[in-house]
């Protein structure tokens, strides 16, 4: 690529271009209690080919950052300040016709749980083909013919008599490579998985993991990884963004945030893992809770469980810095 | 050292309607069991969704019998014994469950669901209860103001002390834990895997833990036994299954675990395919259908479980020959 600056300053510089990019996502939920804000500040990218791996615990506001994205967040919330730049175009400036053509299509979201996301009362061929005959215009035996195809693909065994099966016929893990299959079926550029293997058994789990990672170096789709195993991220991320109280408080490249985690959550984190403690020790725990995200809150939300944070941490909220390539924190008491 | 509670050959088959014509089957949960649990250890048993371990619970706790096979207390039948013994044991084996949202009674305050074990082996008067249930919280953390509350008022980690709390209420001696972190987050699942350990010592307790989770297994067991299709498939001492196993299903579980540790990484050994129903069991060894070291006489004869190692038992007619090069 070049060496030539372009245009004003405002020119990103001439490097691999992100595929995705959220800059300053909020996103807030107004309850009759008052407003709850899910997700605050958020940013993130993800380069084609790359796995970015977002971790947190249950209402840390990671899976409200995927449904910003997909523009599904559920009533009352809404996506109230941001930028979601998906190869440079806005979704969230888009049309909900526009955003149509884009979801499943060329961003295909695999949630947790197959038994809740497929429709009970269709055939898992015709599920997979729905997608194939909305947006690729494929006729009926054109989109079965590419069922087939992509069913083999993630490894269903006999995909052309598995077409007629209903979705209760399929075993967890056979219903969670039809879920794979139906994001995968028109070539999306990016996949978000949220969860895609926590309802599953190991070793299957290990076999799905091994699916996604094929199918993305085969392909270059980016892959958004949501999850709280901190293995699976360690195995299968190059990036790792740690997010707590709708903020991301850590990235950085995942060996190096595995090596050199900064955020005292991230440390914490790690400390808690019965993989780490010798046997029968005590784990690390945090005390205490995640603070309520009303509109009233100021300063960083981990101070309470804090092991080094201080008065300072109450006034003032926390801007994110690099402390080493690559590697962001947000937290005052870090390098 | 004699057994607390000890398990021969501990059969359990459910009949299930299935196919067009509605015929009925007998699905085969529990295929012959021998467990041992010994005063004062923690025995982990672990195995995917479906192997049978929760229905081995089940049966250990008395809430559903055998079909054939023998559970023993104290070296007694539990068949045989009257009414009367059958409600101490009862009161002596305690369980505690995966999921704090349903098990725990959602139209009662915490003060009844901690003290109604209390109740209802008729331990103390009403207002003695009252101290009991207190002091039973603080115990597992909670505070004696919870006692009014109601389960949707706490989180899950709060919800699991409650479920411990009333496990404790009357002084069992043994607790059967099934899955009891598994719903909950990383840093919660920390502090009730302590909470578990404290009460175990403090109270010298003997723990069944159920888990699908190795690492957990790891940490708190003694011994560990590995189901697969409704029978052990490996049992010993922690270090000597965890490290060493001799069975290549928990060689595949164990690489099968993602590991944030890049040298655990290195050798992969993947289980072919998927679990068996256990409606129609591969013939031979349950696990052959999976197994990448198969041979001709694994779909053919059923290993049985035997000790390969002091103390430390398998069922697989090649462990030998496969795992001799440790």
């Amino acid at each position: 690529m070049p060496e030539r600056r372009t245009g004003a300053g405002r020119q990103k510089e001439p490097t691999l271009s992100p595929l995705l990019e959220i800059k300053g996502l909020y996103t807030e939920f107004r309850l009759k209690t008052g407003v709850l804000k899910a997700v605050r500040g958020v940013d993130l990218s993800v380069e084609p080919g790359e796995t970015l791996a977002l971790v947190g615990e249950s209402g840390c506001g990671k899976s409200i950052t995927a449904a910003s994205v997909m523009r599904l967040v559920p009533p009352p919330g809404r996506v109230v300040a941001g930028s979601v730049l998906f190869k440079g175009k806005d979704l969230l400036s888009l049309t909900e016709e526009e955003m149509r053509q884009i979801r499943g299509n060329r961003i295909a979201m695999v949630f947790q749980d197959p038994m809740t996301s497929l429709n009970p009362v269709f055939t898992i061929g015709y599920q997979v083909a729905e997608g194939l005959r909305v947006h690729r215009d494929l006729d009926r035996a054109a989109a079965e013919r590419a069922a087939i195809e992509i069913l083999a693909q993630v490894g269903i065994p006999a995909p052309g008599e598995r077409l007629k099966d209903y979705p209760h016929q399929l075993s967890g893990g056979m219903r969670q490579r039809v879920m794979i299959a139906m994001a995968l079926a028109c070539g999306p550029e990016l996949v978000i998985a949220d969860e895609p293997t926590t309802a599953l058994d190991v070793t299957i789990q290990a076999q799905i993991l091994e699916l996604l990672d094929r199918l993305k170096s085969e392909n270059g789709m980016g892959l958004i990884l949501i999850t709280h195993n901190l293995g699976i991220v360690a195995e299968r991320a190059h990036r790792t963004a740690i997010m707590y109280a709708g903020e991301i408080v850590e990235s950085a490249p995942t060996e190096e945030l595995f090596a050199n985690p900064l955020h005292p959550y991230t440390r914490g984190l790690l400390a808690s893992l019965p993989e780490l403690g010798k046997p029968g020790e005590k784990l690390a725990t945090f005390a205490g809770g995640v603070p309520l995200l009303t509109s009233e809150f100021a300063g960083c939300p981990f101070r309470e469980r804090c092991p080094v944070g201080d008065e300072s941490c109450a006034h003032q909220d926390v801007e994110m810095h690099e402390a080493g390539p690559g590697h962001l924190v947000r937290c005052l008491k870090s390098p | 050292m004699t057994a607390l509670l000890e398990t021969r050959n501990l059969v359990k088959q459910f009949p299930v309607r299935g196919g067009l014509l509605g015929e009925k089957r007998l699905l085969t949960a529990v295929a012959g069991v021998d467990l041992e649990l010994y005063p004062g250890e923690t025995l982990g048993l672990a195995g995917e969704s479906g192997c049978g371990k929760s229905t081995v619970a089940r049966l250990l706790t008395g809430l559903t019998p055998p079909t054939t096979g023998s559970i023993r207390y104290e070296g007694r039948e539990l068949s045989s014994l009257d009414r009367k013994e059958m409600a101490q044991y009862r009161k002596d084996v305690q369980m505690i469950f995966q999921d704090p949202f349903s098990s725990l009674n959602p139209r009662m305050r915490v003060a009844d669901i901690v003290g109604e074990p209390l109740a209802i082996h008729r331990i103390g008067t009403p207002s003695q209860r009252r101290d009991m249930v207190a002091a039973l919280l603080q115990r597992v953390g909670l505070s004696p103001d919870h006692l009014g509350r109601f389960p949707h008022e706490f989180s899950g980690g709060q919800r699991q002390r409650i479920g411990i709390a009333r496990a404790l209420a009357v002084s069992p001696r043994v607790i059967i834990a099934d899955e009891p972190v598994s719903a909950l987050d990383l840093s919660i699942q920390a502090q009730i895997i302590n909470l578990l350990q404290d009460v175990k010592k403090d109270l010298g307790l003997s723990f069944l833990f159920i888990t699908h989770d190795l690492s957990v297994l790891r940490h708190l067991s003694d011994r560990v036994a590995i189901m697969y299709l409704g029978r052990i498939v490996e049992s010993g001492k922690r270090d000597d299954v965890l490290t060493a196993p001799l069975h290549p299903y928990t060689e595949a579980l164990l690489s099968a675990i993602p590991s944030i540790d890049p040298k655990k990484r290195e050798r992969r050994v993947m289980a072919r395919g998927e679990l068996p129903s256990p409606l129609s069991p591969p013939s031979g060894c349950p696990f052959h259908t999976r197994c990448p070291y198969a041979q001709e006489r694994c779909s053919k004869e059923r290993p049985e479980l035997l000790e390969k190692e002091p103390g430390h038992r398998a069922a697989c007619h090649f462990s030998e020959r496969i795992y001799r090069r440790r």
